[in-house]
């Protein structure tokens, strides 16, 4: 069958042998312009994907009838999606590359240090052994990776990330806020409310304040989280 | 059109990763964006294997700057072969990737290939 007939026949029947039988044959297409966009900073791998997935949607609408050869008709479907995956993906917020470095290393570290020793060891060791100050270190590790506006902000709430992002606020939320927050801050002690303040008030560092505590960093950096759960859950009520 | 940079040497696919790595840089001069410029880099490699396929020994190839890159790529020596199978999807990924490309013939044979990335001035 050439390749008239071959598409003509798929047109009409849809069958799925059909079309996977075309896809095979014009597959090097796939690989040659996969290969042709390496070195672009994603792997071979990914860009055949790609390059895979656009070639099954242009068998499926490519029109026979048209004049025009499959392979000609294929290779700016692939090449442009290619280009789409890669103009999509420099769009993505990246962490900064010390930010991914630092958390690499930690982890390499880490296990490093527990295979010598045979116990987990602690951030401080960690800290040490790479030559980094304590909080640089814990804030690379909790750096997490991208994360889609839209996905469910729960697993109860039906709405997104995108929902939960307040609007321009105006006076009347703001007062309504700082009651809300003030009374969420008096469920906390004392010694919570004084970190808070030199925190977020201040805005001191987790090894500032810690001093200014007589406290360790790592104190701080527990207290701080279990802190913001607190008031996370105490406003979640407050607003319900 | 102010010519930036011609270059002429002997085709040969040990060649490519040189011509690649002087194309980034006369994109970046300029004023290519990142992905235009790796755009223009595959742009070159194809044209210099339709070249290929098609017996040219050599290339001139001759870079201009008038507002974007205007890029022409020219076989030197005899063009007696036919081309290749895969020089239609070559043909094709020009067109998808450069802003328009153009061809030259010489005795009812490829023999040259123009491209331009980027605004004309």
């Amino acid at each position: 069958m050439n390749e008239t007939e071959l598409f003509a026949k798929y047109r009409q029947t849809r069958d799925e042998k059909l079309r996977n039988e075309i896809v095979e044959r014009y597959f090097h297409v796939a690989e040659i312009l996969a290969k042709k966009f390496v070195g672009r900073g994603v792997e071979y791998d990914d860009l055949l994907q790609i390059a895979s997935l656009a070639l099954i949607k242009g068998v499926e609408r490519f029109d026979e009838t048209m004049g025009v050869k499959f392979s000609t008709y294929i290779t700016p479907t692939i090449a442009g999606e290619i280009k789409n995956y890669f103009r999509d993906r420099s769009r993505l917020v990246h962490l900064p590359r010390r930010v991914v470095e630092l958390k690499s290393a930690a982890r390499r570290a880490a296990e490093e240090i527990a295979a010598e020793t045979g116990k987990q060891p602690s951030v401080g060791e960690i800290a040490q052994r790479l030559g980094v100050d304590e909080e640089e270190l814990i804030r690379a590790v909790e750096a997490g990776s991208v994360v889609s506006l839209d996905r469910p902000a729960g697993e109860e709430e039906n709405g997104s990330f995108y929902d939960m992002i307040p609007a321009a606020s105006d006076d009347f939320e703001r007062l309504e806020q700082r009651d809300e927050v003030a009374a969420a801050l008096a469920t906390l002690t004392g010694d919570e409310r004084k970190m808070v303040n030199l925190r977020f008030g201040e805005e001191l560092s987790q090894s500032e304040t810690a001093k200014r505590m007589g406290v360790s960093q790592m104190y701080i950096s527990r207290m701080e989280r279990r802190v913001l759960q607190k008031l996370r859950e105490n406003l979640k009520k407050s607003m319900a | 059109m102010k010519e930036l940079m011609t270059l002429c040497f002997p085709l040969g696919s040990d060649k490519m990763t040189t011509v690649r790595l002087a194309t980034g840089g006369l994109a970046a001069l300029a004023g290519l964006g990142l992905d235009e410029s790796e755009d223009c880099k595959v742009c070159v490699t194809e044209s210099l294997l339709l070249l290929m396929h098609r017996g040219f020994s050599a290339a001139r190839l001759t870079f201009f700057l008038d507002g974007g890159l205007y890029v022409r790529v020219a076989g030197e020596g005899a063009g007696n072969a036919d081309g290749a199978e895969e020089d239609e999807i070559s043909f094709a990924l020009l067109s998808a990737l450069a802003d328009s490309v153009e061809t030259a013939q010489k005795d009812g044979k490829l023999a040259e290939i123009s491209f331009r990335f980027g605004e004309k001035a």
